[in-house]
Parts: C-alpha cells; structure tokens; sequence
C-alpha cells in the first residue's frame, strides 16, 4: 500500500496533519488502534495556561517567548503559531466544527465542577466569559435527568451561586430516558445524547422543561445534545427563547465524539484513508530513512510513504510505554527523554506537576525524530508524544498538538 | 528489574483503564436496554466472574459479537472476545432446537439441496413461517435465503475441477455454506477471477461449516471439532501443498483466523497468515506488481459498499474497496461503517428482530438516501439483511470484480 | 465541655477502631457493660486495614509459635461461623519450590497436626489442579484450611453488634488527655475532629486498643508500652490471580503469602524496623515492590505480568517484652497488660500484639479481665452469636441474588443485611462504581448506617474506587452524593481532592504500564477536565 504519507495515531494531532496535507491533494493514511482522547475532551483547546514555572498566562501569545527549548512552541515560534492558529480555526470550520476564541486573549468555560478555566478555543456549543467572573445571567435553571451520575447539578449551582447567579435545579423525567436506566451502568453521557437525535424527543425535553425556566434567563443542560452533529443543539435552541448553556460532563464527552468523527469524516471526504482498529507493530528502517511500516491487520502488505508521522500520544495511547525501569516508544524505538530513577517519575501530590507528564520522545527543533543519536530524515513525530512540555501542568495540550501537526503538515507541503 | 515487562491477562481484559469508549460504539445498547453494554459485560463483569462463575450473567447473549467495541479500544482490549468466551465458559442453559437448526447450516443445507424447490417455497410461505414463528421462535419477518438445487461443490466436481491442473499457480477455496448451498454462482464468480489472473482453484479435502453459527448459538462441543477438522485440511493445502486458503466471506475467513484460537482454542498459529479473504489476496498480487486487472469498458454502475463488522475488525475492507474503485465505469460510494443488526443467525430470532430491525435502520436509511445501483459487501448474512429491509439487491465484491472483467485483456497484459 | 451527668459516663471507654477495639467493644456490649468506642479517625484506619487479610488456618506459625498455631485454628473455625460475609472458604497451600528444603515440610504437617490444624500433603500435579496459578515447578503441597477475611467489613460488623448492644461509636474522635484521680484513671478528653471541640467522657475503665498508637496512647497514660513498629508492604493485584491462597512451605520470609480477597489478590508481606515517628507517614519504596515482585512471581508465575493495582504498607503492633529494653525481643502472640498490676495504674488495661484474627479472643480476655474486676459473672458469647450480616439468610435475599447482579455484589460485602440496602427502583440500582459493583442505593446505606465521614471512609464500607480504575469514573459520582447527603458541595468537592490523592498515595510506587496509563487518564479528567487542585499547587 502505498501512500504520501503514513501518520500513525488518529487524534487530534494526527487528524489535523493529515487534513492539512489532504486538503492539499497528499494522499495520506491514518493508522489509529483505537478511539482517540477527543473522546474525553472538554470542548476546548488549550494553547497556554501557565509557564512552567507556574506563571498564570492570560495572553498566550505574549508569553510565547518565555519559552525555551525543548518545548515545542519554542522550536515552532510565535510568529508561525499566530498564521497556524488563524488557519486551523479555518479549516476546523471546513470540516464542520466551529470554534471560538483568540491567542492573544485567553477566555473561560464552565468545567463539569462548575467553576471555570482558562482555554484558547472553545466549541460553539458553549458559553464563554472573558473573565473569570463575568458572566452573561443573573438567574439560570440547571436541569438534568434522574439517575445521570456524570453531571452534578449541586456542584455547578454552588460555584455560579458564589457569583450571584440564582440557580433553580431541576430532573426532567423522560421516558425514551428512563429506558436507558433499566440497565446499571448504561446511563451515560453518550447514550443519553443518542436518544436526542430525534427531533421529537428534543421536542419532549422542551415541554418537560417549560415549567421550570419561564423566569429564568438561561437554562443550563448537560453536554448530551449533538453526538453526531451539531444539529440537534441548534435545534434544541431554536425551539427554547432562551440562552441554553452546556456543560461538559465525565466521559465520555459527548462534544469530544463529534469532533473526532467531524474531523474523520472530513478527512475522508478529502479522499484520506483512516485505518481504525490497526495499530502499527513495526517498521523498516534503513540507516537514516523509514522504508515501510507494519500493521496487526495487514500483516506482510506493507505500508510505504515519502514519509512518515508518529502521532501515536503520551501513555494513554501508549505512543510511550513505562516499563518499572524505562520509557520506549514501540513502534520505531526513538530516543526518549525520561529519568532513569523511576522515584523521580511523581510527585506524591497528585494535582502537583508530574514529572513523567512530560516524558515523550525527542526531535530536532523540525520534529524530526530520532533514534539511537541518528535523525531519521522522513519521519517526523507531533503532538502528545513529545518531550519538553507538560500538556497538563501548563495548559498546553491541545495547542501543542495542533501547532506541531500543522507544522510539519506545512515543511512536507514546503518539500515538494 | 526484568519483572513487568509487560501486562498480559486473558483478552486483554487488565488493558482496559476504564476509558467507556466502547460504550460509545456498541449498536446493541441503544436499542436493547437488557444488555449491560460492553465494558460491563466484558472487563469489568470478567473480574466478577473471575471471583465467582455465578455472576456470570444470560444478558450476554444480547451481544452481536460485532467487535466493534473491539475496533474503538484504545487498550487493545478484545471485549467481545471476553463476552463470548463468558458465554462459552460459564453459560449452563442448552441450546434450544431452534438454535440447533439455525446453527446447522450445512447439515440443514445437505437436507435443503435435493428439496430446493419444495423448500424454497414451504420456507416462504405464510402458514410455515407462522408456524417458524409461534413454535420455533424465528421471526416471522424474516425471509429464508433460498437454497440451490445444486451444491457449489458438486457443480465444481463436475464442471470445474478437472480443468484447474492447467494453471501455473495454485490456490485453494473456503466456499463456505452460502456458497455451497445458496449461492453457488459467487464461487463461479471467484473461480473466474482467479483462472483470470493464473490461479487453479481448488477445493478443501472435505471443508465443514466454519462454526460461526454454532459459536454464536453455544455449541461449542461441535464448532470445535468442525473447527480442528478445518484447520486440519487447511494445513493441508497450505503446509502439504504450499497453496493459500482464500475465501469470499468476511465471516468465515474472520472465524478461521480469529475465533478458532480466541473463543474456541485451536492452534491455527501455522496457518494464521496463510488464510484469507480472495479481495486480499488479489490486491497484494496487485500491489507487488505481480498482476494487473483489466475491466470491460461498457461496465457503468453504481454502487455503495457496506463495512461488515467482521471486516471491519479484520480492516480489511480496504482490499475490496480497492479493487471495486479499480473500476473504471463504477461509481463508488463508501457507506459508514455500522453494524446492520443481524449478525449471523442473531436477526433471525424472534426475540432479536426488533433490535436488529433497530440496529440496521440507520444504515437501510443512508443506502436509499445514496440510492445505489446495487450494494455491495463481503458478507452473506448483511446482504440477507439489507435485501430483507431495503428494496436494493447486494452482491459480493467477487461478483462484481467477475461481471466487470476482461478476461483476455487480463490475460494478454499478464502474458499468461 | 461536658460535665459529668450529662450523658457522658460509661462502664468502659475503648480508644481504637481497629478489629480488636471493636471487637471488645461487641464482648463488653454483650456482656451488659455500657460501652463507648473512641476512634481518632476511621474504623480500620490502622493494622486492620493494613494486611494481607488472610484466615490464617495457624499453619504458618505452627512450627515455631504452637500456641499462636493453636489460636489461630480455633479463632479460623469461629469466625467462618460468626462472620461467614466476611469469610471466603478458599483453603491455603504450603508449596515447596525446588530451592526449598522438602525436609521441612515433614516437620511442617507434625507442627500443623499437633496444633490442631489439619494439614495434608498432596501430590504437586494435584496441586496445580486445585490452583492453576501456582508455580508449576512445585516439589511439594501441603494443604491447610487457610482462608480469605474482609478486615473491613468484619470490623465495622463488630461495630454494627456493639452498637445494637447499647454501644456508643463516635469516629474522629481523637483521646488528647487522660483525667487521672490519684491512682486511677477516670476518664478521657477527646478532640472531636469534625467540630474541634474536646469532649470529655467518664468510665469505670479504660481500654487502651489502639494498635501501634498504644505506645503513645500509653505514654499520655503515664506508663510506658514499648511497642516495635514492623513495616510490612504489600501489592494488591487488578484481578483474582488465585482462589486458594498460596504459602512457602519454609521458615517465614518475605512476601511468601498470596491471597485472593473479594475481586482481587493480595501479596505480601516485606518486613523491616521502622522508626516510631514515621508510623505516620508509610511510603512503599520501590526497593520493597521489586522484592515483592521477585518472591511473589515464586508462587503463581503469572504475577511477573499482572497488572499492579496499589502498593501499601501497614505497621504491625508487636509489643518488646517488658524486661528488654532494646526491643529485640518481641512477642507476637496477644499481650493484655493490666496496669495496676503491672503500673500500679488502676482502671487502665493495653490490649495489643496478636493478629487479626485473634481480636475476638482478645476482645474475650479483655472483657473477662474487666468483668473479673467489675464483679460480674457474664459468660462470653461471642464465639457462639453471629455477626451483623452473618445471620440468616432470607429467601428473599437469595431469590433476589439469583436475578440481580447488583444484589449480588452488595450481598458479598454486607451479607444478610443487604435487605436493608434500597435497591428496588432503576434508581437506586445505577452502579455508581462499575469496577466493584457499588450502586446508589448501598451508597446511600452506607451514608445513613455506616458512619460515612468522607469518600475513604465510603471506600472502606463498600469498596467504592477499589477497582481496577481506583476512582477514575466514580469518585466523582460517590462525591455527588456524598455532598447529597451532607448538603454541603465544598466538602465535598475538598474531599473528591483528598480522595484522589489518597488513591495516588497507592499507585504512584507501581506507575508503570497499565497503571501509569490510568493515572495519566484520571489526571485529565480531574486534573484538566474539571480543573480541580489540591490548594498546595495554585
């Protein structure tokens, strides 16, 4: 099989590489094992919360030259992240999914807890503040449905009643809802979402909710409406005159699937191939060059391409695995950064910063990747496995994969 | 330290963290609430049943053993492997007649044959499907696929076999029962394409029912010896003969390869790679430069493909959609990947038609929005489905690859 | 502070919520005495909860120790009949390894028979049938009646029956003075650490049961317990990799019991002095899980690829003996200490050393020293009456296991008192912890019956986050009602945050593989998710 390029790994780093560069006519594959961590997103993009030393950051793009290297925004520059934030709000639009938000200001959406964090971009589907304490109501109706354990309305109505939003809290019961109850364990964010992509349930919603939002100015849902597209909250909102609210709930993340299947859906409309299900075992390496990689489900049919990306994520999607004494990537076995002293991997606070957060592999400041000291010319790794930033602690995870993947999609597109 | 190296558990069942992605793809949960839903029924429900056999639990059976929850693991967890090795392991309740005869299909198929016609038709009357219906709990709604009046094999003996030895190059033939019984003329078709390209085409020492209709209907004791008996004339033809074992379903081919060793422990580690489906052996012909397709210029069609699940964890719907799109004259249009809902003999029980029916109707609703030619899929069971709940006809990709063919511009380009 | 005669006078005041505290709690409650349990934190905060949580049959100690042997059958066969909820049946194997002495176990049966405990050698191949996870490189078996036994639930039942005796039980609640008139003890101070105020309570008697805190428990009395504090660390495994427990036919060593408990599997136990300041503040270092991992692949070869739930450690309360004052000589059997005897101190007995399952008999002498004292002539019953969830089983707890899963699962930890969990609607049946089957309405039991003060202690009462996703999915839904039930989402939401540090204290020693993976998810959803943070960070 023979492709342009091969990315290893179906996130959001790999999608949006392999949308740029099938936007622009290279034939690419995607090789995903699974579903991806857009599974779990909040809605929001972060591009930078807090340097590393802690500093609170309101405007990311200021700041940006506070960064050193090895962190990828120091190897990719403020100028290029600018052009490469204005284009993907552009091409996330084409692909169906529209966001908000600016670099140069940092803005703020509701957290399933109820209070409120910075982020860059945000889902339409949400409401945004431009501060922390500025919000849009003065009264709201926090509705949910007996039985969901993944939205506590209590937890949201404290922390906007701290800002002297009044909060009236509500359980609608809807029968095509309460028969996803039956079952224990079914009662989830996805399956209640599932249920409201028919019109005439969202309708029922909007009756069983009329009575408990006439004097108020917004109303509050969880994020359940629009799993497969954004339809069904638009509809929901032109059937109610009010402001509706969502809030992300736990996972999965109803918002999250969407996005993933948009930007998988798109990126096969532009002729992509998407391999779900296969994972990438191994791979010919030939001094400097990858030849071909290998696949669980192709077996002997090799995979070849002009290049290749690795944009296989951190731990969770096992881009690097820990062993008790070690950090390896698996597919190429490039060079890792880690500490050998496993006891230096935690901080025994969870919430502190986690040094083995920011273990990832190695590049050149191109993000070529490396392995054994040797740059590998046509590979090229993005996204969550790389080295030199910690995605949670500083608040830069969405940023550092989109600003990487369109960095390299950009250098091949450059190449030829 | 040498110790945990690596996590290995039955299944994967450890792998899974928890993530409830495969909750978000599992076609049984929205329709059927009494179905615990994957991960509960898989990892989860496996530690309880680790500690004690009695919380193995009969919603089980609700599974369509799809796997799809399999294909959107990010863990590598084969959950429906779990649920039906549970099923296999723990369930005490034997099978009712019912499931005796639908899981005998070439048993019933042999006594079919000499009878086709009387069959055929007392299979599609309304008094014996009532009487399908009330006595034997198969639904009413469903149409029998109308058996042969004469048995692929027997046709092949007579007409086919002896004219095979001219070939320079040999490869052997898993027709299965549909094939053999109702549709002999997709093996004609494959016989075709291969003798096309410079293959004899064999058949098995005496092939049984692969055993997925026995699996899925807990006869186990059967399925495993029909299964030790295959694997036992496949490695002939593959180690004795050094000949490749293709087949022309999805299904079959994914029983030989997966569920063999997986839910049924035969060794077939000898064979594995050597196993598979016609699409895929003919595209790595293609693909290494080893041959070339030639098609009628007249062939105008237009034509939407269905993923079958089977296919869709085995990912290999890329080798047919390849070949299909190598057609000059074919429009091709590429379907979602859903489950249609009646996984093998699953539809056809009356309590899982309404499910089915659900599960299916997603995808009956986006093949008349496409409004096809035809539909084509590698899979006998969704193409009974999609001909039972949608106007449009469904043929194999074979059939297609055989209708569209030159043959002797194929022959002359490939200097046979 | 309280005066006397209001409520506050008792005939016995017992400082710790271990098994044994609770334990002599129940014996003196079933013996008429007007009890009152004084716990510093939660119930089984300390050694109780800290174990391999084996029904030892006595056959490990019956070489060297007969008479802690001889205990432990005796107490192995009472309490599979008074706690059977708390008890699985499952047996133990004493397995020699080719670098083992096989000698050794000839002695080992004698020991065993001598002691009462039934000890029979099989066949290795034999052995391998019975448990397929034992190393199959075996030279020899020995069959025991050792078993599995849930510390936390067998505490709390002892609670529980205490209780329904007239007991009073106040958890945080933390002994922060002795009231002494002359020569004797008359009652305490205690620092109530919910509402920070010290309330004073009066007694006849004070029973000093606070395990490895005796010391200092002791030393506020003004007499002086040396207790030696042993570490010992162990690793819980994600699954059950074994249903008999599996022994080293040896001298006792190092992690060389492994134990299925409930859904998982228990290996242990390291060993090592520990300074008493740090009984505190236990960390499993990685030195003590490579060991774990070295000697527990010895017996069941597949624990080398299992996956790691938690590490942990607990502080076992060995006394020195009172004429060695460098603590090397330690006595493991149960040391009941009457200080005016012993101190000249009246009203104060220590009741410490033993194991966990010795605490009935324990509590039994205890309570009979105190009754001798007192005058009464009380026999005690415990060995006879049934625990709390050990008692009948209604026909309609049994019909209802056979169809529901979710009653299943909460009969397993609370027994026959599941009937009084609610779990009648779809409602109260929704699993708020997937991994261990907890539903809302055992969530809700718990909260009104159990003296829930926070999610670890909800945890200790119905395994809420002990699974394999250690509160990944449902610390936050247990937080939702927990904040329900208190009415108060702050708390709440500060102890979602302790909560989940609590699960990292166990997790970070094994972080690698699977394990790290899950960390790595928990702390997105947590961490950026819902932007929580421990205050220490911001």
């Amino acid at each position: 099989m023979k492709f342009d390029t091969i990315i290893i790994g179906g996130g959001l780093a790999g999608l949006v590489a392999g949308i740029r560069l099938q936007e622009k006519g290279r034939q690419c594959a995607i090789v995903s094992t699974g579903q991806s961590a857009l599974h779990f997103s909040s809605g929001s993009f972060d591009l930078l919360g807090k340097l590393p030393d802690g500093t609170e950051v309101d405007n990311p793009m200021g700041m940006m030259n506070r960064l050193d290297a090895p962190h990828p925004y120091s190897y990719i520059g403020s100028e290029a992240i600018a052009v490469y934030a204005d284009e993907f709000s552009e091409m996330m639009k084409r692909a169906g999914v529209n966001l908000v938000g600016n670099v140069s200001q940092n803005h703020y959406h509701f957290t399933p807890m109820g209070s409120v964090k910075k982020t860059w971009l945000t889902l339409k589907d949400f409401t945004i503040l431009d501060r922390p304490d500025n919000f849009p109501w003065k009264s709201v109706a926090i509705i949910n449905f007996p039985g969901f354990l993944d939205f506590y309305t209590k937890f949201i109505a404290d922390e906007l009643e701290k800002h002297d939003v009044k909060c009236k809290l509500s359980l609608v019961k809807l029968p095509f809802i309460e028969k996803i109850r039956t079952n224990p364990t079914e009662m989830r964010s996805a399956n209640i979402a599932k249920t409201f992509e028919k019109e005439e349930n969202i309708d029922a919603f909007v009756e069983a909710v009329s009575p408990y939002i006439k004097d108020v100015e917004a109303i509050v849902v969880p994020a359940v409406f629009g799993i497969y597209s954004d339809k069904p909250l638009l509809y929901l909102k032109s059937k109610l005159n009010k402001d509706v609210c969502t809030i992300a709930t736990m996972p999965p993340s109803v918002p999250g699937i969407r996005m993933q299947q948009q930007l998988i859906h798109y990126f096969i409309r532009q002729g992509g191939t998407f391999m779900l299900g296969d994972t990438v075992e191994r791979a010919d390496i030939e001094k400097d060059e990858v030849k071909a990689v290998y696949t669980a489900n192709h077996s002997d049919i090799k995979m070849t391409a002009d290049n290749y990306i690795l944009a296989s994520g951190s731990f969770f999607s096992r881009g690097i695995i820990a062993r008790p004494d070690s950090v390896y990537e698996p597919v190429f076995d490039l060079d890792v950064f880690y500490d050998t002293d496993r006891s230096h991997w935690y901080d025994t606070d969870v919430f502190a910063p986690q040094k083995y957060m920011s273990f990832g592999v190695i590049t050149t400041p191109d993000f070529h990747a490396i392995r054994k000291h040797v740059t590998i010319t046509n590979l090229y790794a993005i996204g969550s496995i790389l080295s030199g930033h910690n995605a949670l602690h500083e608040g830069c995870g969405g940023g550092v994969s989109i600003m990487s993947a369109m960095h390299v999609a950009d250098n091949l597109l450059k190449n030829k | 330290m040498n110790l945990q190296q690596y996590n290995i558990s039955e299944n994967n069942f450890e792998q899974c963290i928890k993530c409830t992605v495969c909750t978000v793809y599992c076609p049984v949960i929205p329709i059927n609430s009494n179905f615990p839903g994957p991960k509960h029924a898989g990892p989860d429900g496996e530690r309880f049943r680790l500690k004690d056999p009695d919380f193995y639990d009969k919603s089980l059976k609700y599974c369509l053993n799809c796997k799809r929850c399999e294909v959107a693991c990010p863990s590598g967890v084969k959950i429906g492997d779990i649920i039906q090795s549970a099923r296999i392991k723990y369930n005490t309740a034997s099978p009712k007649l019912r499931d005796i005869l639908l899981a005998n299909t070439d048993f019933v198929g042999t006594l079919s044959t000499p009878f086709a016609p009387v069959v055929n038709m007392a299979l599609g009357l309304k008094p014996v499907k009532l009487v399908m219906d009330s006595v034997l709990k198969i639904d009413h709604h469903r149409t029998f696929p109308r058996y042969s009046s004469q048995t692929f094999e027997s046709w092949y003996r007579k007409n086919a076999e002896e004219e095979q030895k001219k070939f320079p190059r040999h490869i052997s033939y898993f027709h299965g029962c549909y094939v053999n019984y109702n549709y002999p003329q997709l093996g004609k078709d494959l016989i075709k394409i291969m003798n096309a390209a410079g293959y004899g085409v064999h058949l098995l020492n005496k092939e049984k029912c692969c055993g997925v209709p026995l699996i899925s209907n807990g006869l186990i004791k059967q399925a495993t010896s029909q299964g030790q008996h295959n694997i036992d004339v496949i490695r002939e033809a593959v180690v004795d003969k050094n000949m490749t074992v293709v087949g022309t379903s999805s299904s079959c081919m994914f029983t030989l390869r997966e569920e063999y060793p997986h839910l049924l422990h035969i060794d077939n580690s000898d064979v594995h790679d050597r196993v598979e489906l016609a699409t895929r052996f003919l595209f790595r012909l293609i693909d290494n430069g080893d041959l070339k397709l030639v098609f009628r210029k007249d062939y105008k069609k237009r034509i939407a493909y269905h993923t079958p699940c089977h296919m869709e964890r085995l990912g290999w719907a890329i080798y047919s959609t390849s070949l299909l799109r190598m057609i000059p004259g074919l429009e091709f249009i590429m379907l979602d990947s859903q489950c249609c809902g009646i996984a093998g003999t699953y539809g056809f029980k009356k309590e899982n038609y309404a499910t089915s029916q659900g599960i299916g109707a997603s995808l009956f609703k986006q093949i008349a929005d496409v409004n096809p030619d035809f539909v084509a899929t590698d899979c006998e069971t969704c193409k009974w489905q999609i001909e039972m709940s949608t106007p449009y006809k469904v043929m194999n990709p074979i059939s297609i690859l055989a209708e569209a063919l030159d043959v002797e511009a194929i022959q002359k380009i490939n200097r046979l | 502070m309280k005066k006397v005669g209001e409520g506050n006078e008792y005939d016995v005041i017992i400082i710790g919520g271990g098994a044994t505290g609770a334990g002599t709690a129940r014996d003196c409650a079933m013996r008429g005495l007007r009890v009152l349990l004084l716990e510093r934190f939660d119930y089984t905060n300390g050694a109780t909860g800290r174990n391999h949580g084996l029904l030892h049959s006595g056959a490990r100690y019956a070489v060297n120790d007969s008479e802690s042997a001889t205990e432990c059958i005796k107490e192995n066969m009472i309490l599979r009949k008074i706690a059977s909820h708390c008890v699985e049946e499952n047996d133990g194997l004493f397995i020699s390894l080719p670098e083992d002495d096989i000698a050794y176990q000839a002695k080992f049966i004698d020991s065993c028979r001598k002691a009462g405990i039934s000890a029979e050698a099989i066949d290795p191949k034999e052995a391998i049938r019975i448990e397929p996870s034992v190393n199959p490189s075996l030279i020899g078996a020995v069959k025991v009646p050792d078993g599995s036994i849930d510390p936390f639930r067998l505490t709390l039942a002892n609670v529980l029956d205490a209780r329904q005796h007239g007991a009073v039980t106040k958890v945080y609640h933390e002994v922060v003075k002795f009231i002494r008139e002359q020569d004797r003890i008359v009652g305490v101070c205690a620092l109530n650490h919910k509402t920070k105020e010290v309330e004073t309570y009066y007694a006849q008697f004070v029973v000093n049961a606070g395990g490895i805190w005796g010391h200092h428990i002791a030393e506020m009395a003004g007499v002086t317990v040396n207790m030696y504090p042993a570490k010992g660390a162990l690793l819980i495994f994600g699954h059950r990799v074994n249903n008999v427990v599996l022994n080293r036919c040896r001298k006792a060593a190092d992690a060389d019991i492994l134990v299925p408990g409930d859904t998982i599997t228990v290996i242990g136990t390291t060993s090592s002095h520990i300074p008493y300041d740090e009984i505190d503040n236990m960390r499993v270092t990685p030195e003590e899980v490579d060991l774990l991992l070295r000697e527990g692949e010895k017996l069941a070869p597949s624990l080398a690829t299992t996956r790691i739930l938690r590490a942990y450690a607990g502080v076992r309360p060995l006394v020195a003996a009172d004429d060695d004052p460098t603590g090397r000589n330690i006595s493991r059997g149960i040391v009941l200490l009457d200080h005016a005897e012993r101190d000249g101190l009246n009203s104060f007995l220590t009741i410490t050393g033993g194991k966990l399952i010795t605490y009935r008999l324990m509590a039994e002498w205890t309570t009979n020293l105190i009754c001798k004292k007192m005058g009464l002539n009380e026999p005690c019953r415990t060995a006879e009456v049934p625990l709390p969830g050990s008692r009948q089983e209604s026909e309609e707890v049994k019909e209802r296991i056979a169809s529901n899963n979710v009653y299943r699962a909460a009969e397993g930890r609370h027994g026959d008192l599941t009937k009084e969990i609610p779990l009648d609607n779809e409602y109260d049946n929704s699993l708020v912890c997937e991994c261990e089957g907890v539903s809302v309405g055992e969530v809700n039991y718990a909260l009104k019956e159990l003296e829930i003060s926070d999610l670890v202690s909800l945890r200790r009462r119905t395994r809420v986050g002990m699974g394999t996703c250690q509160g990944e999915l449902c610390a936050c839904r247990a937080a939702g009602l927990l904040s329900q039930a208190h009415n108060c989402t702050e708390k709440a939401k500060a102890d979602l945050v302790n909560f989940l540090n609590e699960r990292w204290k166990g997790m970070y020693p094994i972080a690698w593989g699977e394990s790290l993976r899950e960390s790595q998810f928990s702390a997105w959803v947590y961490g950026s998710v819902c932007n929580l943070s421990s205050g220490k960070t911001k």
